[in-house]
């Protein structure tokens, strides 16, 4: 087939572009992602009791998990797309970190010396980030499916972007059964969860984003 | 200060020449996708052509294969951003991945920044393609090949496909769409 034959064939009858397609793939996805990590992590963790629900430290936890999912999936959405700037989501990134990463010395400041520690570690510091990254496995899988159906020209970025947005994802899902509360234990366990799963779509990514 | 990068439309005659068309394009008329592409194909074989030198006989092939994802992709373009840029991203993109396929040094080689294309000049015209997308087309499933051939090689409309095949008009809009993807990843994997 000839070139010229090719583009009449494609232009024939071709309509008008799909609108939103990256956004009407990537969120549909990651939210039956986050379904199942949910359902997951409530079903064999268990919900937090009512008791912890009503404490400050839950809500901007769960704030915390919210801002980082809008903000990797602004990113991935951006990589998705080829020629799209970074520059706006980067800079949301920034903050979001930033703000927790206060919060999280304002905590360990405004605690007595003795008692900062064991904030910080909480009873559970060794199985926080294992369980943030388990819980994003699902949300990683449908991710990469989404992007695999759209067009990612940075493929080691991307994959970072999917595994960041998966990890916030599985963040989101893991605070429904977290019950530490201290600033300083979800600015370091929760942001490690997120950025070892983050590490984990950009090796991926040059794998799996290949069209 | 570069004013290339606030006004790329005055800078580029690529550019400002396609930009009209490609929205034209995205919002449904025939014509001006037809010529769009056109525009583009033929930026893609300069493209192409300058950074291919050791392996003329890929050009056409990375062209046609090119055009395929384009069409496949164009619901990921953002009209806020040059449709030049766009195009290159993507061209760079398939450039890259056909050298890793290949497994090739040459990537190294290849000069990224030259990218002053309007001023270079290129392979314009039409080389055969080696691999031939008429044969490949027939490896698709039944359904998505049927789509394909009725609308968009016999010339039907959906109303008539459908009308021949019993297969519902949204239904074969799907064929058609599946199909082309289909035939996206299946250039990659002949040799």
């Amino acid at each position: 087939m000839k070139t010229e034959q090719l583009i009449d064939m494609l232009a024939k009858d071709a309509g008008p572009a799909p609108r939103a397609m990256v956004e009407r793939r990537l969120w549909p996805v990651a939210l039956m992602g986050l379904g199942a990590s949910a359902l997951f992590g409530v079903l064999v963790i268990g919900l937090v009791p009512m008791s912890v629900m009503m404490q400050m430290g839950w809500w901007v936890k769960l704030a915390y998990a919210v801002a980082l999912v809008a903000v990797g999936g602004w990113l991935t959405a951006r990589l998705a797309r080829p020629a799209a700037s970074l520059g706006a989501p980067q800079m949301a990134l920034m903050v979001v970190l930033a703000l927790m990463g206060l919060l999280g010395l304002w905590a360990w400041w405004a605690t007595m010396p003795e008692l900062r520690l064991a904030e910080l570690l909480g009873h559970s510091w060794k199985t926080c980030p294992r369980n943030v990254v388990l819980l994003a496995v699902p949300p990683m899988a449908a991710a990469f499916w989404a992007l695999r159906g759209l067009a990612p020209t940075r493929p080691r970025l991307a994959g970072a972007a999917a595994g960041f947005f998966a990890g916030a994802l599985g963040a989101l899902a893991y605070s429904l059964s977290c019950d530490e509360i201290a600033f300083s234990f979800v600015a370091v366990w929760y942001t490690i969860g997120v950025g070892v799963s983050a590490l984990l779509g950009a090796l991926l990514g040059p794998r799996l984003l290949r069209w | 200060m570069d004013m290339s990068a606030n006004s790329p439309a005055v800078a580029d005659p690529f550019e400002a020449s396609l930009k009209p068309l490609w929205l034209q394009a995205q919002a449904g008329d025939e014509r001006a996708y037809k010529q769009a592409l056109s525009l583009m194909a033929r930026r893609l074989r300069g493209f192409y052509g300058r950074r291919l030198t050791a392996l003329p006989d890929e050009v056409e092939d990375l062209v046609q294969e090119t055009l395929l994802a384009l069409h496949v992709q164009r619901g990921t373009y953002d009209p806020t951003l040059p449709i030049s840029a766009w195009v290159h991203a993507i061209a760079r993109h398939k450039l890259v991945d056909l050298f890793r396929r290949r497994g090739r040094r040459e990537a190294l080689h290849v000069q990224w920044d030259d990218l002053d294309d309007a001023h270079h000049p290129g392979v314009e015209d039409e080389q055969p393609a080696r691999r031939d997308l008429g044969v490949l087309l027939k490896s698709l499933p039944q359904a998505q090949q049927q789509a394909i051939v009725l609308t968009k090689i016999e010339g039907l409309s959906m109303q008539e496909a459908s009308a021949r095949t019993g297969v519902s008009v949204a239904a074969l809009k799907v064929q058609v769409h599946r199909g082309l993807k289909r035939l996206g990843a299946l250039v990659k994997e002949q040799p």
